[in-house]
């Protein structure tokens, strides 16, 4: 995996508020087409990081590398269009709308003079063809939200990423709150987005999904970034001692 | 939200839910042509040419306001600053075309710019203010008040010059304009809610404020927007009320029982809308006013006293909430 190529850059990049200093210099690079995987304990800094690649955040210095050219990410319009998309924690679904709705909250297709009248019918066809392609399971897409399982409205936060143009998605814990069954169906999404060619930023607790999924293990600590292990060449044992600050020689 | 239950602890789920649902949404249909049919038979004069025409003017003027009033609680926003709206509106429409001598159009333009105004005021105390709207609207509506007072010095304005009456209720096939005018500001409201994109942001806002920021939705325009509705609503209800009255309305107590806050939110709520924003159709307020309006009149022609009558909208609004709470807890 060596020859992977790095998407996105960061270059030096440090955030504090007030007296913490969140995160500390990090040069962290995300490889393309390949789920990278942030780990670390509560408060090591990823959702900052995160936050900062996502633009809901400003750096106080640094910067960042995308697709080989240096930019600067002004706010989530900005990462938008990079082709940068945040999947929150929370998902930020809208209950009690349906899924199409909630696929193009925010960016609906629209027809007609200045852009006033919604384009149902458009937006239906793309909503079945982006959750077909990520082989998502919703057998209705006129359905609320509210009436979904958890690993569906996983696809349906994804499904407005990739309506967005997301080619790198950031997924913020996006198993924490699943039961077994729908924890494989989320991994089994990530790994059709990954065969897709998208690249995947992942942020999870659990060392075991990560291990199972990931492509790169990145790990921070005391908001700084520990390094960076190809999974094929890490293991847990290390990665656990990594995140606990132990630095690896 | 106070003492919420969770799905689990009502025992209900899925499609037993939506079938509740289901018919909460849509028994206002049915309880309002039972109602109908039973005062054909118990309320004399009831089911008469000139009563019929009755009910649908009174429900015009209630119709309207609660048409304006369903945008604004979509948005999340409880207006209550309808009866400040109509106050201000009745007293400008009056003075300008009683004392300053305004034509009927210009007249009527003042008076919705009012209620724009009226509502921007709303909208930045709201918006700006941070204020969550049940509170900044009671307090504006105050304010509005005032200044309906402060112009009218406290009196009623009698409107003898001819034409307001007569042009603001032409009657187009044998039904005054008013119904009409009712009847286009739902289909306006909803093309509005169901097929553009401010209707799509308007139920998103008042469905989940932060998933609508978050995911790009101009939140704070929306509420802004919608607040002006609500008031551009009251407003133009004003002008009808004052062109029926033939003077201005007065306003406290006076309007209330027909075409108030009061009115319009048990109308909201009956029709399936809930009390926090982003649920139900407008047309089912349709609907829902029609049902308030037969219920007042069949009481009224069936000689129950007016204190009964009030009673009995009372409960209504209780009934009202209590089923949107109950449905609040289900979604």
């Amino acid at each position: 995996m060596a020859s992977d190529e790095v998407i996105l850059e960061t270059i030096d990049l440090d955030k504090s508020f007030g007296a913490v200093h969140a995160v500390r210099s990090v040069s962290w690079r995300v490889f393309q087409g390949r789920v990278n995987a942030l780990v670390g304990d509560n408060g090591a800094g990823k959702s900052t990081l995160i936050k900062l690649i996502s633009g809901a955040l400003q750096p106080n210095s640094g910067g960042f590398r995308v697709r080989g050219q240096e930019t600067r990410i002004g706010g989530p319009g900005g990462a938008f269009g990079l082709g940068i998309a945040a999947v929150y924690q929370d998902l930020a679904l809208v209950e009690n709308r349906d899924v199409v709705m909630n696929m193009f909250l925010g960016s609906e297709l629209t027809r007609g003079p200045g852009a006033i009248f919604l384009d149902h019918k458009g937006m239906l066809q793309q909503a079945h063809q982006v959750l077909d392609d990520i082989h998502a399971r919703i057998p209705n897409v006129r359905e609320m939200v509210r009436n979904l399982s958890g690993g569906q409205r996983q696809a349906v936060a994804v499904g407005r990423a990739l309506i967005r143009g997301g080619e790198i998605i950031i997924m913020d814990e996006p198993t924490a709150a699943l039961g077994v069954e729908q924890t494989q169906e989320v991994l089994q999404l990530i790994d059709t987005l990954r065969e897709q060619g998208k690249t995947i930023i992942l942020i999870s607790h659990n060392i075991q999904q990560v291990f199972e999924i990931a492509d790169y293990i990145s790990v921070m600590f005391h908001g700084e970034l520990l390094g960076t292990r190809s999974r094929d060449e890490a293991t847990e044992a290390e990665v656990v001692a990594m995140i606990m600050g132990r630095r690896s020689p | 939200m106070i003492g919420r239950l969770t799905q689990g602890e009502l025992g209900i789920k899925g499609r037993r839910r939506e079938q509740i649902l289901f018919l909460m949404d849509n028994g206002i249909y049915v309880v309002t042509v039972l109602l109908f049919i039973g005062f054909v038979f118990l309320a004399p004069y009831f089911f008469t040419t000139r009563n019929l025409v009755n009910i649908l003017i009174s429900a015009s003027l209630a119709g309207i306001v609660t048409a304006g009033y369903t945008v604004a609680i979509l948005a999340g926003q409880i207006d209550t600053s309808t009866q400040g709206v109509l106050a201000v509106a009745t007293v400008t429409t009056a003075l300008l075309f009683e004392e300053a001598g305004f034509s009927l159009p210009l007249t009527v333009v003042f008076a919705l710019l009012a209620g724009i105004a009226a509502g921007l005021f709303n909208g930045l105390i709201v918006v700006n203010g941070k204020i969550v709207a049940f509170v900044a609207t009671l307090a504006t509506q105050g304010v509005m008040l005032a200044i309906a007072l402060f112009l009218s010095g406290g009196q009623t304005i009698t409107i003898a010059r001819e034409g307001l009456q007569e042009a603001v209720f032409i009657r187009v096939f044998g039904i005054p304009s008013s119904v009409w005018i009712m009847f286009l500001c739902y289909i306006i409201g909803w093309v509005m809610l169901t097929q553009t994109k401010l209707g799509a942001h308007i139920y998103a806002t008042g469905a989940d404020y932060r998933a609508s920021l978050l995911s790009g939705v101009p939140v704070d325009r929306v509420i802004r927007v919608a607040l002006v509705i609500s008031a551009l609503a009251a407003a133009l209800t004003a002008v009808l009320v004052t062109a029926r009255a033939k003077q201005s309305a007065m306003f406290g107590l006076a309007i209330a029982g027909s075409v108030d806050f009061v009115t319009a939110l048990t109308a909201v709520l009956l029709g399936g809308f809930s009390l926090f924003g982003g649920v139900g159709r407008i047309e089912r307020n349709l609907v829902a006013v029609l049902f308030l309006t037969i219920l007042g009149n069949g009481l009224q022609l069936m000689d129950v006293a007016t204190g009964i009558i009030l009673i009995v909208r009372g409960f209504a609004l209780v009934f009202a909430v209590i089923l949107s709470v109950l449905r609040a807890r289900m979604t």
